[in-house]
């Protein structure tokens, strides 16, 4: 009797695992919009709107980056600094007069090396992620401060006005062009996850490595492949930064990484591996950005914006923690019943 | 039924860095049979194996599959593709992924260069159909229960065309019924002319499948016959080089006072109104079914898992016991199930592993560990238990099963316990170490310790315990003394759910 | 072999540093200690102190920074340059507290302390600073002015500065605040965008959906925000900021930023090296405060 026949189609959709925590987190997501826009009407003023979906989009970029990552078991804590990597690198190639283009294509080429390094000093050298990426982290940020020997760049011009346009100041069909990137991208890299080999690979060395490795599942491969993806959108994200401010910042990016972390845990992805769905990491991304811009406009002090992101993503985490513990004793309940223990995901 | 030969290997050797593993080693395995390869801990089984399916390489010897000569070393994905699978000991599949995943993980289908979820489910329906496991496709590994996923790892490799299965402890985790639905399984599979190597400490279950058998003993090989031309004591003897007269030694020692009184103890979700006394000099076997609420019962009275209520008596006085280390005071101390997860910690040394729950008596005012008391007290107890490992600080994870075995009781010796209870103490363990730990028992049972022995081998509880109580969903269902139980008794006992539509439930209370 | 490569490697290197050493003991070494060396104010020190050294003769100079600013980092920097000979330094304090007990036993050897942008809690010779409070005010003044001069006379003003923490930032959005008591204007809740010039920018953009006239920028990063968000949203807010760089300049020229605060880092480390060499020369050095001030740049400077 195949039981999963008789649900309803809600609840086909609510058992693929990990969409109960996603719809969970939905709703929180639309009680916080509720409740800024009573606080301050202005938060959904047609302006605001915008801003603020331009805001949420290189969140979900580096989300997506760090959720590939997560989802393998791993981790990537260079995400920030391979930012700031990008926006210095673009910004000090276009003031010395390098044509934009050509500099975007060179400054995603570097950060990926970055993803790459990433890969191999995990699943090859079997270094610890935590300590690899730390490790790139500081040669990134390195890099994005001697890229203009040691200062921020000049303004890079009015020559690179249509690269400004086209990344951060741009609007295409009512929305700023950031939004389209940050979907579109999203529209692929889920697509490679859900629909590819490499992406059922990827859930699979997060789930057991070893019963991977052990059915001919390339480890290397599929570890170098997640980091590539995370620093390909952390170079993104330093272009639009670079777009945004007009100039190269050395500071940009500090502690995106974690942020990228927050998104992720916050729509589902578990940080034991195996286990998220890149749809999460959008209502991650945005319950993060509207906190950050629904705060200010609450006019909430810096210090309680921190302990409520810091209470969000703990909470999620405990949410994830439980929910596994939760399934483990239903399995010992069922293991000795005959019937076939299909159940409904959490 | 068996066809031609399809494995034969002759003179196989290899050594590692000081240690000589197979020393011209002979095996041979027909299609369509199923061939026991049978030894202790340290025969050299795993190694022969894995030199089958290519994790290792030979250092000298010939190999022939399928009657093709194999020169040079054999990969790992050559001998998948000559048909050559292990179902290992430890599943291995990824809980995330569903059924149909797992079987195609790593071949996944493609249409193009998406991934052909459809095709695939199908062809995972009809390898489940064949085997006459009734699974859907799309449910998650990680629901479902172990003997399932056994299943799925056994389609795994026949949807993979494996025609040589290597089964390692395959019944290890599975009730007498899920046995039973292996067993036809591998009945139909030897029917398609599938050879199947099967590894195997249960010896008597080999009476119900195996077709022949090839023992080793210290990386050597011993002998080979039909299973029907050779005794079980036999095969014992061969396996460890000289007659065990009894299996099941048991000692005779007088019946005293009540040591351990549980009355009503009721634990969420199974455990229901369980009473029991154990006395001095008596060893106590709980049977059942999995699942019956063994393991439940002892640890809710170990203070592992909360409990609804019950009282607990030691020896007369009334021990408050709501977490392990309440009981640990009381004297009462769990020898747990799954002892690499919960009885060592892997990670550490032997020695690290028998002081931690005595740390108290080693350590002086300030907290610090008196090296010389903890030297002493290792020492002692790997002496008591003849424990064999090189050094105290080896890894507790490197011992072989009957040993580590003896470490996680032997930590409990250590300090003045009352009652020791054992959870499938010998599961997993080869046949010497068993009889080893069964007189550590007697051991106990000599100075007026109270024991009580969780086992699912049937035979093992017949043979070895005084008395024996059986439980069904939770509840006492009856108890027997050692003179009058038998198989059938115990069966009968172990299978008497609770009566749902008359509301009878086949309760017996001490 | 590789061992000794090393050896031989390492026996070079130290014969070469005793060689500079042994040069450097005849004339006076002054040590500039800063918060970072990535800032271009803290560039802008460096090359004033250069010029005076260049000028006076016969003093070695060197100059040591921390990656990131940090208190610990600094500290060690101190005690490096104490350990290195130094005769004298010039600090920028990170923090005015943290450095002190570092800064007592550079004192005890010997060495003399000018305090060059930020004093610490701790006496010297003398203080070159922007009075940042004062430089607050001034730009909320402008800021005032020029509100008043299109005819505002109420509304919110947004502040966006770098962290709670680093003092000359908490001065000038101290001064500010204080230029616009009495007056019809409310300011927000400052927000802090660690100088990231990204988060800037957002951040305004924020307070300006939110209906601010007036934007504060503290420091350069922050400015650079303001400026871009202004140029986006195209209403009639005026920012004003902090700190000169290409970026600030060009909105300037552009017209979306108002003014900015250009420090005279170079003043600071000009006078700085000349006061060093005073005291070391045995002379006094007055006043104990020298307000290095700050230019008000607008569009009509440029």
């Amino acid at each position: 009797m195949k039981e999963s026949m008789n649900k309803s189609s809600f609840g086909r959709v609510l058992s693929i695992r990990g969409m109960a925590q996603v719809f969970t987190v939905t709703i929180g997501l639309i009680i916080l919009c509720i409740v800024f826009g009573i606080m301050n009407p202005a938060f959904f003023s047609a302006r605001n709107v915008a801003n603020l979906l331009r805001q949420i989009a290189p969140i979900l970029l580096i989300g997506i980056g760090q959720s590939y990552v997560l989802i393998t078991g791993n981790i990537d804590l260079s995400i920030g600094s391979v930012v700031g990597m990008s926006t210095m690198i673009s910004a000090t190639m276009m003031t010395k007069g390098t044509n934009p283009w050509l500099a975007v294509f060179f400054t995603i080429f570097t950060c990926l090396l970055v993803g790459l390094s990433n890969g191999l000093l995990v699943s090859f050298a079997k270094l610890p992620p935590f300590i690899a990426t730390l490790g790139t982290m500081t040669i990134a940020r390195g890099i994005a401060q001697i890229a203009n020997n040691n200062y921020n760049t000049d303004s890079i011009g009015e020559a690179a006005q249509g690269f400004r346009n086209f990344f951060y100041y741009g609007k295409t069909l009512g929305f700023y062009n950031t939004i389209w990137i940050a979907i579109v991208l999203w529209v692929i890299f889920n697509f490679i996850l859900t629909r590819t080999r490499s992406g059922r690979h990827i859930y699979a060395i997060g789930s057991n490595v070893e019963a991977a490795r052990l059915s001919g599942v390339s480890i290397v491969s599929t570890t170098t492949k997640a980091y590539l993806v995370s620093s390909f959108v952390s170079s993104i994200v330093g272009l639009v930064t670079t777009a945004t401010s007009g100039m190269g910042t050395m500071d940009a990016g500090n502690g995106y990484e974690l942020y990228a972390v927050a998104a992720s845990v916050i729509g589902g992805v578990s940080t034991l591996g195996g286990q998220g769905l890149l749809f999460g990491t959008v209502i991650g991304a945005s319950i993060w950005g509207v906190l950050q811009n629904g705060l200010q406009f609450a006019g909430a002090p810096v210090a309680i914006r921190n302990i409520v992101i810091g209470v969000i993503v703990v909470v999620s985490v405990l949410l994830d923690v439980i929910v596994r513990s939760g399934k483990a004793s239903k399995l010992r309940l069922s293991s000795h019943r005959q019937v076939n223990t299909v159940t409904v995901g959490e | 039924m068996s066809g031609p030969y399809i494995v034969e290997m002759h003179n196989i050797t290899k050594t590692f860095p000081g240690v000589v593993a197979l020393d011209s080693v002979d095996f041979r395995l027909k299609a369509g049979q199923v061939m026991a390869l049978l030894g202790e801990n340290g025969a050299g089984k795993s190694t022969l194996v894995k030199i089958l399916s290519g994790v290792y390489s030979r250092d000298s010897g010939s190999i022939r599959i399928f009657g093709k000569d194999i020169e040079g070393n054999l990969t790992p994905r050559e001998a998948q593709q000559m048909g050559v699978a292990i179902i290992h000991q430890e599943l291995n599949m990824c809980s995330h992924l569903t059924v149909a995943q797992n079987i195609f993980l790593g071949r996944e289908l493609r249409k193009g260069s998406l991934l052909d979820n459809r095709t695939m489910e199908r062809k995972t329906q009809t390898i489940l159909d064949s085997l006459g496991i009734d699974l859907d496709p799309n449910t998650l590994v990680g629901d479902l229960a172990v003997s399932k996923q056994q299943m799925v790892e056994i389609a795994k490799a026949l949807e993979a065309n494996a025609k040589i299965l290597i089964m390692d402890e395959p019944t290890s985790a599975l009730t007498s019924v899920e046995i039973t639905q292996l067993f036809s399984l591998i009945r139909g599979l030897k029917q398609q002319g599938v050879g199947i190597i099967y590894i195997s400490h249960r010896l008597d279950e080999l009476q119900y499948i195996v077709d022949a058998v090839t023992i080793m003993r210290d990386g050597r090989f011993i002998v080979e016959q039909q299973f029907s031309d050779i005794t079980m004591s036999q095969i014992i003897g061969h396996m460890v080089g000289h007659e065990i007269k009894e299996k099941y030694p048991r000692v005779q020692v007088e019946k005293g006072k009540a040591v351990l009184t549980v009355t009503g103890l009721s634990a969420a979700p199974n455990v229901h109104d369980v009473s029991l006394t154990v006395h001095e000099g008596e060893i106590l076997g709980i049977a059942g079914l999995m699942g019956a609420g063994r393991t439940e019962t002892t640890r809710a009275i170990f203070g592992a898992d909360p409990k609804q209520s019950g009282t607990i008596e030691i020896l007369g006085h009334e021990a408050k016991i709501k977490r392990p280390r309440d009981a640990i005071k009381a004297g009462l101390v769990l020898a747990p199930e799954d002892r690499k997860k919960d009885g060592l910690c892997t990670k550490l040394s032997v020695r690290e592993n028998i002081a931690l729950p005595n740390l108290d008596k080693l350590v002086n005012s300030f907290g610090v560990v008196n090296r010389k008391k903890e030297r002493e007290m290792v020492d002692q107890v790997i002496k008591d238990l003849q424990v064999r490992l090189a050094s105290p600080e080896m890894n507790a994870s490197s011992l072989s099963g009957g040993n580590q075995q003896k470490v996680v009781v032997g930590k409990w010796l250590a300090r003045d316990s009352k009652v020791v209870i054992f959870d499938e103490p010998t599961r997993g363990i080869d046949v010497a170490a068993k009889v080893e730990i069964f007189q550590l028992m007697n051991k106990l049972k000599e100075q007026g310790i109270a024991v009580l022995f969780i086992s699912s081998e049937m035979t093992e509880v017949l043979g070895f315990a005084d008395r024996i109580i059986v439980m069904c969903d939770g509840r006492i269902t009856g108890t027997l003394m050692q003179g009058e139980a038998t198989q059938e008794k115990i069966l009968e006992l172990a299978t008497r759910f609770e009566d749902k539509l008359n509301g009878n439930k086949g309760i017996e209370t001490l | 072999m590789k061992k000794s490569v090393v050896v031989l490697l390492v026996l070079v290197l130290a014969t070469a540093l005793f060689a500079q050493g042994a040069k450097e003991a005849a004339g006076m070494k002054i040590y500039l200690i800063t918060m970072d060396q990535m800032d271009q104010h803290w560039v802008n020190v460096d090359k004033g102190a250069q010029k005076a050294v260049s000028e006076l003769g016969g003093i070695t100079y060197k100059w040591l920074a921390p990656d990131v600013k940090d208190d610990a980092k600094q500290i060690e920097c101190i005690n490096n340059a104490v350990a290195g000979g130094a005769n004298a330094i010039l600090l920028a304090a990170n923090g005015p507290n943290a450095v002190t007990a570092a800064l007592k036993e550079a004192q005890e050897a010997g060495v003399t302390i000018v305090y060059v942008d930020s004093a610490a809690n701790f006496p010297a010779v003398q203080t070159l600073a922007t009075d940042n409070t004062a430089a607050g005010a001034t730009a909320g003044k402008e800021l005032l002015n020029a509100l008043k001069g299109s005819g505002v006379n109420a509304g919110t003003i947004g502040i966006i500065s770098v962290n709670s923490a680093t003092a000359s930032t908490v001065a000038r959005e101290a001064g500010f605040r204080k230029a616009f008591e009495g007056t019809g204007f409310t300011l927000l809740e400052t927000q802090y965008c660690d100088g990231d010039a990204a988060r800037s920018k957002d951040m305004s953009a924020n307070f300006i959906t939110q209906g601010v006239v007036g934007l504060f920028g503290a420091n350069e990063g922050s400015t650079v925000g303001v400026g871009n968000a202004i140029a986006e949203a195209g209403r009639a807010v005026i920012g004003v900021g902090f700190d000169k760089s290409d970026m600030i300049l060009s909105l300037i020229k552009s017209g979306h930023l108002l003014a900015t605060m250009a420090q005279n880092p170079d003043v600071m480390g000009y006078e700085g090296i000349k006061s060093a060499y005073k005291a070391l020369k045995g002379e006094k050095v007055s006043p104990d405060y020298y307000d290095t001030g700050v230019s008000v740049l607008t569009k009509a400077d440029l």
